[in-house]
């Protein structure tokens, strides 16, 4: 009996040694600095996804190694050759801001290293890129669906709000000034603001006269709760509409009562939630922060599900889930992947097509309005 | 632009500029005394905001609070002086500008291990945050108590100089160190008191600051901190009158780039900065800056 016990044990250490491999996720979020709410929250979601599954196939354990890059293109891109440097990684995932992972694109391109990132939604991140995938929607899909949705709502003319240090910003504002046109509607004026800035009562000034039926904002919910407040302390009241930047609780915490009726485009609202796989992310997001479910956590989410399952498949296929080239394939060759976003089909580009919610600011919470599919 | 606009756009800048101005002064004090130009006077003006931020959150009274939060600064500065600077006060002036720096870092670190980087809305009492209306045109009541808290402290900083036998110890220091050391005077204290007295102006700036602009964080005092040290440079550093100056240059030449040519408006740091210079070339120590060998305040 003895025996048998230790023969039993002698073989699961051995396996056990055999099994105990890390496969390294490597992770780059803007934890801290300007936009902290992105990551922090980003992060919120990807430990639900890492507490519900982090075991592969074979038994490989995934490990998250997490680095903040304070917001910053030139950290974003550092954190990432360390990453493959120091820690090994597989898969780098990351990051929000468009013009950080367009920093971290080029360096992880060069190592081959397959790049996913979870909200980036500027067209040139993946652009000519073999390595790097998303799973989120990109901005001429959001930019139309802010310009329909303000279309359709009867509003005729509208001044476009750019971040001119933001990508993501300066993107948006082109597809929503294309779309909105498109559609009949007329842009009357762009002010230009930068991330960082607090005052931004100039611009406020020249938005008031020119009367527009809507404010497109297309920055960061820090600048967008500001000037909101600003606008409305200037007696402006018409409509902003923003999009998967602005939709942050600091709106509201900072906005006060000036952020009620802004309305944004955003990934997931957990109203609309209804899949098996959102509404045990969505169990598991409330009983550990109780709090609701934020849409970059539930996308970290899904990134983290796709590399999970792309390294499952390339186990399937007998290849080592640390493969980066059977990953990549995997990750881009996507298809119906069930997330908590929605389904995620990933086409040639390495974008995602899914489909986006429209939500609104009212009595201080995100409230869900509509979907709107691809 | 038509009258309304042009008249808004004028408060615009006054407001910004007081904003400026206001923190500038802190700047130009510390350099008039110390040579010492102290980046982490940004820095000390986000913990005089944080402080009071976590006195009104604690529940106490606005004006408790920004006491304690000038209290906060103060104590921060101090002792930012007594361990980083101090001992560095033989070494030469370089040094010490990389300590403030490093002290700059380190502060906007630890604020951010304790607070994090998200950005807390700052609650200020509905006194300071009304808005008068003049018509069309709004008017802030910061713009009105700005310049009024400005000129108060300009006038106590200089009634303590000019007036009092410490600020006469400080106009000493200004000039020569070792000979105020071998006149009896505690050099170390003059030096003190000096930082005490540009913490609370920081914590000042700062709270005014979060009231004008309720949105708080770790790095909100380096940009800021930037534009102030410009303003006080246009301005003559080491001149208080200069501080003011050209922190209202500094704060209409931002709002009118955004209000002239709003395609620009991403540009406007470029632009205060490109006028920085341009003044520098034609008057390399600023507009009301003396000889910087004999300028003292």
């Amino acid at each position: 009996m003895k025996k048998t016990l230790s023969i039993v044990a002698a073989a699961a250490l051995m396996s056990g040694i055999a099994m105990a491999k890390d496969v390294v996720v490597g992770v780059v979020l803007p934890l801290t600095g300007p936009i902290a709410a992105f990551g922090q929250t980003s992060k919120g979601g990807l430990d639900i996804a890492y507490e519900q599954n982090h075991k592969l196939k074979n038994g490989d354990n995934v490990k998250l190694v997490v680095l903040d890059d304070r917001g910053d293109k030139v950290e974003a891109a550092t954190a990432v050759k360390r990453l493959l440097n120091k820690n090994n990684a597989t898969v780098i995932l990351g990051e929000v801001a468009s013009g950080n992972s367009m920093a971290m694109a080029p360096v992880a391109e060069k190592a081959k290293t397959p790049m996913i990132t979870h909200a980036s939604t500027n067209p040139r991140v993946t652009k000519g890129k073999k390595y790097v995938t998303r799973a989120c929607f990109i901005d001429p899909f959001q930019g139309a669906v802010m310009a329909k949705y303000a279309l359709d709502n009867g509003m005729k003319t509208a001044v476009v709000v750019t971040d001119a240090k933001q990508d993501y910003s300066v993107g948006l504002s082109k597809a929503f000034k294309k779309a909105f046109t498109a559609g009949g509607g007329k842009i009357l004026k762009t002010v230009l603001i930068n991330s960082g800035d607090k005052d931004f009562n100039a611009q406020v000034s020249t938005i008031k006269s020119q009367h527009p039926d809507i404010i497109a904002f297309t920055g960061y919910y820090p600048e967008a709760a500001l000037m909101v407040k600003q606008a409305r302390a200037m007696g402006i009241k018409t409509p902003f509409i923003g999009a998967d930047g602005v939709g942050f609780p600091e709106l509201v915490k900072i906005g006060g009562k000036a952020a009620e009726g802004f309305m944004y485009t955003d990934h997931f609202n957990e109203a609309a939630a209804s899949s098996p796989e959102a509404k045990a992310y969505v169990e598991a997001f409330h009983k550990k922060y109780n709090k609701p479910a934020d849409s970059m956590g539930a996308l970290a989410a899904d990134a983290y599900g796709m590399i999970l399952s792309a390294m499952n498949q390339c186990i399937d296929e007998g290849k080592a889930p640390t493969d980066k080239e059977c990953v990549n394939d995997k990750l881009r060759n996507t298809k119906g992947y069930k997330g908590v976003t929605g389904v995620i089909n990933i086409d040639k580009d390495g974008n995602a097509v899914k489909s986006a919610v429209i939500n609104e600011v009212k009595d201080g919470k995100f409230a869900y309005k509509t979907t709107v599919n691809p | 632009m038509d009258l309304t606009t042009f008249l808004q756009q004028l408060i615009n800048g006054a407001s910004l500029g007081s904003m400026y101005a206001l923190i500038a002064i802190g700047y130009t004090m510390v350099y008039g005394v110390l040579r010492l130009i102290n980046f982490a006077h940004g820095d000390i003006m986000m913990v005089g905001a944080f402080f009071t931020f976590m006195a009104t959150a604690a529940g106490l009274p606005f004006t408790l609070a920004v006491l304690l939060g000038i209290l906060g600064s103060v104590i921060v500065g101090v002792l930012t002086d007594k361990i980083a600077y101090k001992p560095l006060r033989e070494a030469p002036k370089i040094s010490l500008l990389i300590t403030a720096i490093g002290i700059s870092f380190f502060l906007e670190n630890l604020f951010n291990v304790i607070f994090g980087g998200v950005p807390k809305a700052f609650s200020a009492p509905d006194y300071l945050t009304k808005i008068f209306h003049l018509g069309d045109v709004y008017l802030p009541i910061t713009v009105i108590i700005i310049p009024i808290v400005t000129v108060a402290i300009l006038s106590g900083v200089l009634w303590v100089l000019y007036r009092t036998k410490y600020g006469m110890a400080i106009r000493a220091l200004a000039f020569d160190i070792p000979t105020v050391k071998l006149m009896g005077i505690d050099a170390d204290r003059i030096i003190t008191l000096v930082f005490a007295l540009g913490s609370a102006l920081a914590a000042v700036g700062g709270i005014f600051y979060a009231v004008s602009y309720p949105s708080i964080d770790p790095l909100m005092g380096v940009i800021v901190g930037l534009k102030a040290f410009a303003a006080a440079v246009l301005g003559g550093i080491g001149s208080v009158t200069g501080a003011v100056i050209g922190g209202f240059i500094l704060g209409f030449t931002e709002i009118f780039v955004v209000a002239l040519f709003p395609e620009l408006g991403g540009y406007k740091d470029a632009f205060a900065f490109f006028f920085l210079i341009l003044v520098l070339l034609f008057r390399p120590t600023g507009i009301m800056g003396e000889d910087l060998e004999r300028s003292r305040f």
